[in-house]
Parts: structure tokens; C-alpha cells; sequence
């Protein structure tokens, strides 16, 4: 998956390399955030760890070697943003000091591998563990699917970045001046052995070593998981957060209420006046209160919830529910600036998420 | 490499045999059968040997090795643009002899030089390649005819076949360009250099850092698995064994680099260290610094606007 210099225009490397730049900072003010000053250390070893990683030859059914990228693993163990730095480390490290992968190539290998890769990977990774225990085996296979997804978006990515060239970048006769496959050529190319293979060897690799941890160096599980549970009985055993349980709730609520949509007839006290069933109650006109107030306001934005139609009804419903997430979060804001300065304190003293001892190679047991 | 330099290399010569170019990830192609302890060690003592070698060309005086290394840096990134941009074979393949001149000049072997470039070329580039010089992937006019598709010969096509040309001459050239980079600069030294295009101090300390410590780490993947050949008897037992053992070295070694950025940590501190960094070294541009500039600005140009006139 390494890209060489030459497959690709420079006008594709300088979008990429626009674009990196954004995300490396990100990347560094995120992991500085959590981890201090420690940061430098870590993300050393954690590139060179990638590296090395990448050198390892994995023996599959077929009698032959393949290796794993490693991405993944970083992102499971070191948090997304630090395998971002550490595999981008680890590629600039082989394009300048061992020519393998371009240069100019560089930044589109970078996003490839250390920002798809690994981002990928723990969003799945997370999204399935969800709230399983640090030792549970659920960790290892969300680990291992979060791998093979995670790998073959990359795969992906490489692929329709080969696939733009020719129709991009082509002379007057239609000679291909960069990579010459277009999308339909490129992606099955790059995805058939990805699917089959390397995604499954990054997936093995991932997994394997997970399980290794579990087994024997669990400390070094907590340093991108600080609270989670260690064991199944543990998970029991915590209480379940009321933030937690409320955001689930309102989640519901706001999946269900289009339903809403299916009901007949209209709700109480809410007609116009015009729609009002006067005879019901036994009035012989609107009374002037009503008739003077109703259209008091009519600047609103989405008259009616849009025109009637379900579509326009849904789409106001999430403008509304972002209009108060907005004005919600502006408060919570607020008030934390006003209470600002205890919590602020707090959060220098106790907020460095990392903080497991040094772990003792070997130590075998769980702390 | 001759024998007459010996004296100052410290690596000893038998390291510095074998295979030339080496895919520290493996990833160009080779899948031959193998046991992957031993694909594992020999690549490992690969990147060994390929950075020792590099360290020692890099102290024999040519022409590179005297340049700035920023000015060096920054040069090949331009050259590298220019190349990208150029559209013309034949210029592009002059190019290309410009590097093997420039190679010569730095009192590097050509023969290697060539070797090591052109070694994964036929491998990767060739390969990928292969198939786009047909006309079923680059329509065009059809020069060797292989076969009929519904009465429409078929076969290699001008098109592709230079499309193919421009590229295989463009990935030697830029892989050219690296390598003369790399062979005539100290890693230290090019570690400075990427401070004046730019990097942060913070980046290239831990560039620097993870540099230092991959041989670390390398060394520790040879034990392992040396230990591991050394006590297994016969072809290597079988692959779901085999990924348990490399799952679990992967793992010890994570564990062991954890371990080591901890202790790496409070020695820093115990030094001083405050979460910023300072840089030693000073550099002077001389005189054949301003002359390599002009020459490969002027080249560069020179080069593009040759490109307008000929290519399209």
C-alpha cells in the first residue's frame, strides 16, 4: 500500500499535503493534551513500534508470508490520534531514510495509513466493544473487525487515488501521464487481495496480540483505556451513569418521533383558529383574545413545520433538536466559565487521562 | 564501493553483500515460500545493513556530501515536482542520467546505484504496469496486434506503451533522486535538514528519537527470533502456530517499547527536560551551496520549459 513517487500527479500530493497539515497538528495538541510531556517518548517508541511492525513476516495457509500494517493496534492501544503521529513517523522514517514509499507521495500514504487506518479501525473497534470488560473476548473480535475494516478503507482510499489519475491527467491523445488504471481497474485490483488476505492478516495480527495482553501485560490495555472495566464482573458490578442513561433516552425519543407522523386527526388546543370546530363548543365566533394574539409572531423560520409534507416535518425536527443542542451547550459553557476557576484547577491536577505506572515486562499478572 | 576505502568503514564488508535493495516492509511483491522466522531476521539485519552502508557513503567525500543538507533537501524536493510535472520521455530519461551523473560525481558506485534503483523497478513498477501497455486498459492505436475483439485487432497499444514508458522512467528517476539523498546525507544531519523545511522542533525531536530507538527495538526482534530458530527443530510447524508466536512477540515488544518511553521519560526529566527542545547545530551556507542552487533551479526550469515545447 505504500505509494511510490511517480503514480500519482504532484497536483494530487499537494491537496493531500494541505490537507495533513490540519489533521498533524490535531494530532499533536490532542495527544500533548493527554499525555504532558510524556508525549515525545511515547510517540518515538510508538513509531518506531510501527515501524518494526511492519517487518514482521506472518505466516498464512498458503505457505507464504504477509505482513501487517499495524495501524490498527496502535489506534486500540495508543488512542487514534497518537497512531496518527506514530505511523506517520514510521512512513516518513522508510520514504527518507530507506526510499520505500515516495516522498512526494508521502502525505497520500500518510492519510491512507495513518489517518483512515487507524481512525477507521477504532471507530468500529469502539462502536462493538462498547462497553465490554478490558479482558473480554469481545474486545478482541470488535479489535479484529475494526482491523479488517479499517485496512480496507485504506485499501479503498489508495485505490480511487490511483483511479482519478488517468481521467484527470491524460495528454491530448489520452496517453495516461501518472497511474494508468482507471476506477473500475483499480478498485478491484487493490480490494480482491485486501478483502481476502491482508485484511484478514492485520485482522489475525490485531487480535493476536490483544489476546496476548489480556494475558500477560494488562497494564499496558489501560493506557489508552483508563476506566474501563477490567473484568465481566466488574461491568456489573458499576453503576450505570444517569448522564449516560438520559442521553440513551432522549436518543430513543428523538428516533421515535416520527411516529407521530401516523397518528389521525390533530392534537388538542393546538388548531388555528380558522380550523376550530366552533359548534363543539358551543361558541359563535373565535373569541377577539385569540384572534388578536395568533399571528403575534410571524417570523418563523419553518411556518408550519415546513409545507406538510413528511420529509420537511423530519428536517425540522432535527433543526430543532440541533437549535437546542446548540443553545443547551452554549450554556453548560457558560456556566463553566462562570464556575471556571475550581474546575479548571481540577482538571490540571487529576485530568492526565494516562496514568498507569511504568509496567513491568513480565510481571504476568493483571494490576 | 571499493576496497581501497575500507579503512574507513566500519561495517564490516560481508554485511554489506547480499541483496541490495530491501524492502524494509516487505511490501514489493516478493511472496516467495519461506519460514517467516528467517524472512523475519533477514529483514530486520536488512534495514541494518542498508542504514550502516548508507552511513558510510555518506563520509566519503563527493560532490552531495559537501552540499547543505537543507539546501540539499529543499533542492530534491524540487527537482522531485519538476520531475513529476514533466510529461516528455526523452527528458525524463534525461533526467534520469542526470542522477546516475550526479551519483558518479558523489563517488558512488554506479553499478549499485543502478542496482539499487532498478532491483524493484522491474518487480513492482514492470508488474503494475504490464497490463496497462494492452488496449482492453488504454484504448488507442493498436502497434502489435495479439488478438481479435469483435473484429477489432487487439493488443499493445501506442498509448499504453508510452504511458508505460513515462512512468517506469519517472518512478526511477524520483526513486533515484531519494536514494542520492539518503546515501549522501547523515541521518542526524537530515533530521536538521527537515527542521528548515518547516517541521516542528517537537517533530523532528521525535522523529529523531524513534530513529534511534528502531534499532533498539530491531535488536530486540533478532533475539527473539534467533532464540525462537534456535530451539525449533524441522521446517517450522504450522501457520496458526506460527501467528501466535509472532501475535505474542509483537505484543512483548509493545510492552517492552512502553516500558522503554517510561524510562526514556524520567530521564529526560531527571535531565532537565521541560517539554521543549533545543537545536545544537549551526549551519553555514558556502559557496557551492549557492552554486548547487542555481544549477539545479536553472536545471529545473530549464527542464519545464523544454517540456511546454515538446510534450502536450
Amino acid at each position: 500500500m505504500h505509494i511510490p513517487d511517480g503514480y500519482l500527479s504532484p497536483q494530487t500530493s499537494a491537496v493531500f499535503t494541505v490537507s495533513m497539515l490540519p489533521l498533524w497538528w490535531q494530532s499533536a495538541r490532542q495527544v500533548r493534551k493527554v499525555v504532558k510531556s510524556r508525549y515525545v517518548p511515547l510517540l518515538a517508541l510508538g513509531a518506531a513500534f510501527s515501524f518494526v511492525i511492519m517487518m514482521f513476516n506472518v505466516p498464512i495457509p498458503d505457505g507464504t508470508t504477509a505482513h501487517a500494517v499495524g495501524g490498527a493496534l496502535i489506534a486500540i492501544l495508543l488512542g487514534p490520534w497518537a497512531a496518527g503521529i506514530a505511523v506517520s513517523i514510521a512512513l516518513l522514517i522508510q520514504a527518507l531514510f530507506f526510499g520505500d514509499g515516495g516522498v512526494l507521495a508521502f502525505p497520500v500514504n500518510a492519510f491512507n495509513m495513518a489517518v483512515l487506518l487507524p481512525f477507521v479501525a477504532y471507530g468500529v473497534y469502539r462502536l462493538l466493544a462498547g462497553n465490554a470488560a478490558l479482558t473480554s473476548p469481545r474486545r478482541v473480535w470488535s479489535a479484529a473487525v475494526g482491523a479488517y475494516a479499517g485496512l480496507n478503507a485504506a485499501a479503498l482510499a489508495t485505490a480511487i487515488e490511483f483511479g482519478v489519475q488517468p481521467d484527470l491527467f491524460h495528454k491530448a491523445d489520452g496517453t495516461p501521464l501518472y497511474s494508468p488504471f482507471h476506477l473500475s481497474q483499480s478498485i478491484p485490483a487493490m480490494m480482491l487481495p485486501h478483502l481476502l488476505i491482508a485484511g484478514l492478516v492485520e485482522a489475525a495480527v490485531t487480535a493476536g496480540v490483544l489476546t496476548y495482553l489480556q494475558r500477560a501485560n494488562v497494564p499496558v490495555l489501560r493506557i489508552n483505556a483508563p476506566n474501563v472495566a477490567l473484568t465481566p464482573a466488574e461491568v456489573a458490578r458499576r453503576p450505570v451513569s444517569p448522564v449516560r442513561v438520559g442521553m440513551v433516552t432522549l436518543g430513543i425519543l428523538a428516533l421515535i418521533s416520527p411516529l407521530g407522523l401516523l397518528a389521525p386527526g390533530g392534537a388538542f388546543g393546538e388548531d388555528a383558529p380558522e380550523d376550530l370546530d366552533l359548534a363543539r363548543y358551543h361558541l359563535s365566533a373565535v373569541p377577539t383574545g385569540l384572534q388578536k394574539y395568533t399571528d403575534f409572531w410571524g417570523n418563523a423560520l419553518l411556518p408550519g413545520y415546513g409545507d406538510g409534507s413528511p420529509w420537511q416535518y423530519v428536517v425540522s425536527a432535527i433543526i430543532g433538536m440541533a437549535a437546542i443542542a446548540v443553545v443547551a451547550g452554549a450554556l453548560v459553557w457558560l456556566l463553566r466559565r462562570v464556575r471556571g476557576g475550581e474546575a479548571g484547577a481540577a482538571d490540571i491536577d487529576g485530568g492526565s487521562g494516562v496514568d498507569t505506572p511504568p509496567v513491568k515486562e513480565g510481571s504476568g499478572s493483571p494490576a | 564501493m571499493t576496497t581501497s576505502t575500507a579503512q574507513s568503514q566500519p561495517a564490516p564488508a560481508w554485511l554489506l553483500q547480499r541483496e541490495v535493495a530491501l524492502c524494509p516492509c516487505g511490501c514489493i511483491g516478493k511472496r516467495r515460500k519461506g519460514s517467516y522466522v528467517a524472512k523475519t531476521l533477514s529483514g530486520a539485519s536488512g534495514v541494518l545493513r542498508q542504514a550502516m552502508s548508507s552511513d558510510d557513503i555518506a563520509a566519503q567525500p563527493g560532490l552531495l556530501q559537501r552540499l547543505d543538507p537543507r539546501i540539499k533537501l529543499v533542492s530534491l524536493l524540487g527537482l522531485l515536482v519538476t520531475v513529476a510535472l514533466l510529461r516528455s520521455l526523452p527528458l525524463l530519461a534525461g533526467a534520469y542520467v542526470v542522477t546516475l551523473v550526479l551519483a558518479a560525481a558523489s563517488k558512488l558506485s554506479v553499478t549499485f546505484f543502478i542496482k539499487r534503483v532498478w532491483l524493484f523497478i522491474p518487480i513492482f513498477t514492470g508488474i503494475v504496469v504490464l497490463p496497462a501497455t494492452l488496449s482492453i486498459i488504454t484504448p488507442g492505436h493498436v502497434v502489435l496486434p495479439l488478438w481479435t475483439w469483435h473484429g477489432q485487432p487487439q493488443g499493445f497499444t501506442e498509448q499504453g506503451l508510452h504511458s508505460a514508458g513515462l512512468i517506469i522512467t519517472r518512478v526511477a528517476t524520483s526513486i533515484s533522486l531519494v536514494v542520492l539523498l539518503t546515501l549522501t546525507t547523515p541521518w542526524v544531519r537530515l533530521l536538521a535538514a527537515l527542521r528548515s523545511i518547516g517541521v516542528p522542533r517537537m517533530f523532528v525531536l521525535i522523529i529523531g528519537m524513534a530513529y534511534r530507538y528502531l534499532f533498539l527495538l530491531l535488536d530486540t526482534v533478532d533475539d527473539m527470533y534467533t532464540a525462537r530458530k534456535a530451539r525449533t527443530l524441522g521446517g517450522g510447524g504450522d501457520s496458526a502456530a506460527g501467528r501466535r508466536f509472532v501475535a505474542a512477540s509483537a505484543g512483548t515488544l509493545f510492552g517492552k517499547a512502553h516500558q522503554l518511553s517510561e524510562e526514556v521519560h524520567q530521564a529526560m526529566l531527571a535531565r532537565g527536560y521541560t517539554g521543549d527542545a533545543r537545536s545544537l547545530q549551526v549551519f553555514r551556507l558556502r559557496r557551492i551551496d549557492v552554486v548547487w542552487t542555481i544549477c539545479a533551479a536553472a536545471g529545473a526550469v530549464a527542464l519545464l520549459l523544454a517540456d511546454r515545447g515538446l510534450g502536450g
